[in-house]
């Protein structure tokens, strides 16, 4: 994704003040937007680990679910016909189901720091999660990110610039596997921005872990997906037309979540609009997406922190754009892990 | 929006006169073709049918008005297929989309109806209720047939004039002129007044139209689209990246690129008059669940070529039918991936096989 106008003009703006952590590109990701935090924890046992997206103050919600296999809590909650309209925090773990536990240390830890939906006495931390199936990868399925993963991601939380690769809950995550787990690739967690001069902003997080091939949307070519036995890419598109059958993926293998954040201020139906169309950008950047094996899922947060209007469909339209950037970027920044080799690892 | 275009269009009048003859011709070669094939000059061997037709038990026609461009394609499926939907964008105009969800009481439906005319359009199914009735083609209830037709319109209401929208006349007579042979792209049927690229108005938007394409697998799996194009943004070859349809340039002669226009500060998106409405058809045997599944799934070829998509002036819609004569237990993923690849196709075949009006060029037109 190499249009003109991405990202650039916060990279810039703010390049004096890059933050410790390795490839990351200054404000150039989800925390571009004011007021978001990000924090990883990754396990050390074994490649899986959790990701804590935290809002100052809060943030109106939305989610889009449309994989076959989904991993979720509170999504019920982020319906626009519900009550509750405001989110703390958003939690993307590995782990499977039993990852779904990560959010359970968030909540702590927020609540810890009197953060949450006032009701009466109490405050109630309100925490939408989504997960994805990495047991196969790389030792001990019995691993799993834990309550102390989420706790930890949360209590990491910064308004640096995110750290892209193989993190957090993209740290046991694959992309490719329509030709089984022995010729997939390597993946991982990444995250894109668009401002535009009126001063809205839009960006999106993504863990990568898709049955499928990533294409990148700009050109229609491949970026990391099933290989050949030369390490060239066998394209899943063409796979899948060859009539051929394919290695049925396995559940257990699967699933991409992600979240777009905006400044721009939403109502709730607003918001699940935005997830829907940013859920555009795994379509475009992910072949085949939503699959059957795969619980595909994207939240959205509006922080209403921009005075600015914006029409809810171009902020829709670039939502989308930043996830399609997010998930190429999570397979080009991964770096390679038992035994599976990531894009910067193949020869071109 | 309506008024200023209607003016315009009003003015034009003149000049479609003989555009509105060739769209019915077009319209009746599909009705001409209930001869059997075989002895029919335009004959298509079966292999080469690339169209929504290319599935057994599927026939399509369409009603073109003379009035303004504008009307109406029914699909057939007499024998009765399982169904689903997806209703992606933020202003649909549809009906009996509730009844296929997997949890209502109706298994099969025995054809879609999809029309111009905004919701107005939607009277069009009325039509097609009554041919199927006329042939006791529907469910059985007592000695009574009742045909369960979907439907969904798009909003072409600003090409032309507005008071002129498909009926359940319009409906009758698609349904009518409905057969097996490929089906009729272009500028006809519910397409005549489809439009896209109008992120810049109306001044810079183009002509689109009804777009189809099939996939047959060496097992003898089939998957085939159907698509009316009317969609507010651009049309992208996945392929490439590239445009192929889409709001012009200011001297109209090239591409401005809606992605780039949306990053800039000046994009207007908030027009009505769009809507992508379409079916995907297969022989695999598949519950209602899953049809709605591969609704679902075909909604990413929406999303892969068009620009953007689903927004809150489209009522994108996809129909999903399987009439289930292919046995075996499906290969989902493969099904969905094939689906939304072949949809791709449609959408790209609308935009370049339409047929432009003055100051509406379609794709053919710019070359």
């Amino acid at each position: 994704m190499k249009r003109p106008g991405l990202t650039l003009v916060c990279a810039a703006a703010f390049s004096t003040a890059i933050a410790a952590q390795a490839p990351a590109r200054a404000k150039a990701g989800l925390t571009a937007v004011e007021g978001i935090r990000v924090g990883h924890h990754t396990l050390s046992e074994r490649p899986t680990g959790c990701t804590a997206i935290l809002v100052d103050g809060d943030a109106v919600g939305g989610v889009s679910q449309r994989g076959g296999a989904p991993g979720t809590r509170e999504t019920d909650l982020l319906d626009p016909l519900n009550m509750v309209d405001k989110v703390n925090a958003i939690v993307l773990a590995g782990g499977s189901a039993f990852g779904l536990e990560a959010a359970t240390g968030t909540v702590r830890w927020l609540e810890e720091h009197d953060i949450g939906w006032s009701a009466g006495p109490s405050k109630v931390p309100i925490v939408p999660a989504a997960i994805l199936f990495d047991l196969g990868v790389g030792g001990n399925p019995k691993i799993r990110p834990t309550a102390d993963c989420g706790y930890k991601a949360a209590a990491a939380a910064s308004t640096s610039a995110v750290q892209e690769g193989s993190v957090g809950a993209g740290a046991g995550a694959t992309v490719g596997k329509l030709g089984g787990m022995g010729r997939a690739m390597k993946s991982g967690v990444g995250t894109a921005s668009i401002t535009l001069p009126s001063g809205l902003v839009v960006a999106a997080l993504v863990a990568v872990n898709a049955v499928g091939d990533i294409i990148d949307p700009a050109t229609g070519k491949v970026v990391a997906g099933v290989r050949n036995p030369d390490d060239t890419f066998a394209d899943a598109r063409a796979i899948l037309r060859s009539g051929v059958n394919a290695a049925r993926p396995r559940a257990g293998e699967n699933t991409t979540i992600g979240l777009v954040a905006t400044n721009a201020k939403l109502t709730k139906p607003q918001a699940a609009r935005m997830a829907l169309m940013a859920d555009d950008g795994y379509a475009r950047a992910i072949s085949p997406a939503h699959t059957n094996g795969d619980g595909d899922t994207v939240f959205s947060l509006a922080t209403g922190r921009w005075d600015g209007t914006a029409d809810i469909s171009v902020i829709g339209a670039l939502a989308a754009e930043a996830m399609a950037d997010a998930i190429v970027r999570a397979a080009t920044q991964a770096t390679g892990a038992a035994g599976i080799p990531a894009a910067r690892d193949l020869k071109k | 929006m309506g008024v200023y275009n209607i003016a315009i269009m009003r003015h034009r009048t003149r000049a479609w006169i003989a555009l509105p003859a060739v769209l019915v011709s077009l319209a009746s070669t599909t009705a001409a073709r209930t001869v059997p094939i075989s002895s029919h000059p335009l004959q298509v061997p079966d292999a080469l049918n690339a169209t929504l037709t290319a599935v057994p038990g599927i026939k399509v026609g369409h009603h073109t008005l003379t009035a303004r461009p504008t009307g109406c394609t029914v699909v057939l499926i007499e024998a009765g297929a399982t169904a689903g939907v997806d209703v992606r964008g933020a202003a649909p105009a549809t009906r009996d989309t509730d009844l296929l969800q997997p949890t209502k009481m109706v298994q099969q439906v025995h054809g879609i109806a999809l029309s111009g005319g905004s919701l107005f359009g939607l009277s069009s199914g009325d039509g097609v209720l009554r041919y199927l009735e006329e042939k006791n083609i529907g469910i059985v209830y007592g000695a009574r047939h009742i045909p369960i037709v979907p439907g969904a319109s798009i909003f072409d209401l600003g090409v032309g004039d507005a008071t002129v929208r498909p009926t359940a006349d319009c409906g009758y007579r698609a349904a009518t002129a409905a057969s097996s042979s490929p089906v009729v792209e272009g500028s006809v049927g519910a397409g005549a007044g489809a439009t896209l690229g109008k992120l810049q108005g109306m001044e810079r938007a183009m002509k689109s139209g009804v777009g189809s394409a099939s996939l047959k697998m060496p097992d003898g799996l089939i998957v085939a689209a159907l698509v009316v194009l009317n969609p507010l943004g651009d049309v992208i070859d996945p392929a490439s990246g590239k445009v192929v349809a889409g709001v012009r340039t200011p001297d109209g002669k090239g591409f401005a690129d809606a992605r780039v226009i949306m990053r800039s500060n000046t994009p207007r998106a908030n027009r009505g008059d769009n809507s992508t409405i379409g079916v995907v058809a297969t022989n695999a045997r598949l519950t209602k669940a899953q049809a709605s599944y591969l609704a679902q799934l075909t909604d990413d070829g929406y999303s892969r070529a068009i620009w953007p998509v689903h927004t809150i002036v489209d009522g994108d819609t996809v129909f999903a039918v399987a009439t289930g004569s292919l046995p075996g237990e499906p290969d989902l993923i493969r099904l969905g991936a094939l689906a939304a690849d072949v949809m791709s196709t449609a959408v790209l075949r609308a935009a370049t096989q339409a047929t432009g009006l003055p100051n509406l060029p379609a794709v053919r037109d710019l070359k």
